[in-house]
């Protein structure tokens, strides 16, 4: 499903955040990206919706290269990719259900569909109390977890997680988790950028680590630790 | 579709709303732009009218020899009626010419004075296009056997073309100074607009909007400013147009005002295209600018 081959990322200010990074993820994979901060884990996922481009080397998404694909078909990708962003990116001065059907919105959905999909989401999700609240009004997992209905609300292929849980008191990080398997086990790619080293050893999938930039471990049913081989 | 074209529109009014003062400035400055132009197309239309209706007038007058013979007289009538364009010629007897002088002039005894007619014959020609007038006169002049003078009122219907022509050209030079600033004022509204929503654009685009879905808002924006400002110009002209052209009928009758409906809906119809078109200009120019990454 997703193929990263010989992949560096150099900013333009000379920083090299991904070094030689080759890994393969098959459809319907869960898997953790884990690494200190600064590893290039997020570096590594905007490459995924060519929100940056590789220095060198390619990244396959259904075999077709992202190098190859043209400004105009960028949307399209998106499309098939819902992204749940570190900073959870909510429009503030739209309702939670505004903010989720903005996604469906913008590839045309009837309004028919749109309400019964948008509802459906905030169910799977627990929002749909809230549908009418503005996010400043909800907290901080609510928030993420209106980023999380957003980003599947249109059922994509692939799901990029930015840490999920990064701002989230314990308990709220384990329902966000659990979401995302559920998430999973309908059919969606998952990768889940995280810190959470708890809910890594615990919820046990496969663990990709970066670390500087460089890919240091790939394992199957895989720990946090990067001591641990 | 039409859940797209409603969220579009829903999407431009809480645009025009967010930045509202810049928004009012637009439309403000459309409208007078647009209340100019149509001042000028009323001017030059109304010139135009003016010049039209005095060359309709217009008549070459040829003087004759008094020595020529009634045949005579008769043969360069007909040479005169060969020349093309000539519509009508009447032959006035001096003696005729005489009696509506005098007619004309009453409380001036001339008799006393004059025993003789001392005006000679003539002839009155009506032309089909006055734009010609100077060329056959100068033709006409030409048979100096026969003629001893030509008049013809050309030259203020001259001017006055030229200078309807001159009030339109003119007008066009401020008319486009004023479409710019026009323009540049609603490049500005609409680029803040896109600034205050800069963050919701970048969310578009992440979950995959196409830079025209993204650019249609905006456009519409623009559309409406240029809409708005188009009607009020239009009813501000209507209104202000009637009531002056009353005033002048009321006070110097003769003058020749463009009444005619039709014409009239013709340049307030230019008025509306010309500030829909800026209003679509302004926002295709901010946008395409904006949104080029
Ligand atoms: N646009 C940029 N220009 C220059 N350097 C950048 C840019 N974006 C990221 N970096 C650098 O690249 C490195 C990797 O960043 P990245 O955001 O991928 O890290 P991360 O693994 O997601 O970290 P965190 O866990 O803190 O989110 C960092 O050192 C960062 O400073
Ligand atoms: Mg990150």
């Amino acid at each position: 499903m997703i193929e990263v081959r010989n992949v560096s990322k150099i900013y333009l200010n000379g920083f090299k955040a991904l070094d030689n990074v080759n890994l393969s993820i098959g459809k319907e994979e869960f898997v953790y990206l884990v690494g200190p901060s600064g590893a290039g884990k997020s570096t590594l996922l905007k490459m995924i919706y060519k929100a940056e481009e590789p220095s060198s080397g390619k990244i396959f998404i259904d075999n077709f290269s992202l190098n190859n694909i043209t400004e105009r078909q960028i949307p399209y990708l998106r499309r098939n990719i819902g992204i749940v962003f570190q900073d959870y990116k909510l429009l503030p001065k739209r309702t939670v259900y505004e903010n989720v059907a903005f996604a469906l919105r913008v590839m045309h959905y009837s309004r028919s569909k749109i309400r019964r999909q948008v509802s459906q989401v905030l169910e799977l999700v627990g929002l749909h109390q809230k549908m009418s609240n503005l996010p400043q009004e909800l907290s901080g997992g609510e928030q993420q977890r209106i980023c999380i209905a957003r980003a599947i609300v249109n059922n994509p292929k692939i799901l990029l997680a930015d840490e999920p849980t990064g701002n989230l008191d314990p308990e709220t990080s384990w329902e966000i988790m659990h979401l995302l398997t559920k998430i999973n086990t309908r059919k969606t790619t998952v990768i889940v950028a995280t810190h959470n080293k708890e809910i890594v050893d615990n919820i046990r999938k496969r663990v990709i680590a970066l670390e500087k930039g460089k890919l240091v471990k790939d394992q199957q049913l895989g720990v946090y630790s990067t001591n641990v081989k | 579709m039409l859940s797209d074209l409603e969220f579009f529109v829903s999407e431009a009014l809480v645009g025009m709303k967010r930045s509202g003062l810049m928004t009012f400035i637009s439309i403000a400055t459309i409208t007078v732009s647009l209340i100019i132009f149509g001042f000028f197309l009323l001017l030059s239309s109304n010139f135009n009218n003016l010049a039209n209706f005095i060359s309709s007038k217009l008549e070459i007058r040829v003087y004759l020899k008094d020595t020529l013979t009634k045949r005579e007289i008769i043969n360069f009538e007909n040479e005169l009626r060969k020349i093309k364009e000539v519509k009508k010629i009447v032959f006035v007897d001096k003696e005729q010419a005489w009696q509506n002088f005098q007619q004309n002039f009453k409380n001036i005894n001339l008799n006393d004075l004059i025993e003789s007619t001392p005006l000679p014959n003539s002839f009155s020609i009506l032309l089909e296009h006055n734009e010609n007038i100077v060329d056959i006169a100068q033709h006409i002049r030409g048979y100096t056997d026969y003629v001893e003078d030509v008049n013809y009122g050309g030259a203020i219907a001259k001017n006055i073309s030229v200078f309807a022509n001159f009030v339109k050209l003119g007008g066009l030079g401020v008319v486009l100074l004023l479409s710019l600033a026009t323009l540049l004022i609603i490049v500005n509204t609409i680029r803040l607009t896109l600034i205050a929503r800069q963050d919701e654009i970048t969310i578009m685009r992440l979950v995959g909007a196409t830079k025209a879905f993204i650019k249609i808002p905006f456009i519409i924006e623009g559309l409406f400013i240029g809409i708005i400002g188009a009607i009020l110009s239009i009813l501000f002209l209507k209104t202000t147009y009637g009531f002056i052209a009353m005033q002048i009928q009321d006070n110097i009758s003769f003058f020749p005002l463009v009444f005619e409906e039709s014409k009239l809906n013709y340049l307030y119809f230019m008025v509306g295209i010309s500030g829909t078109f800026l209003g679509f200009l302004g926002a295709y120019i901010s946008v395409s600018k904006s949104l080029k990454k």
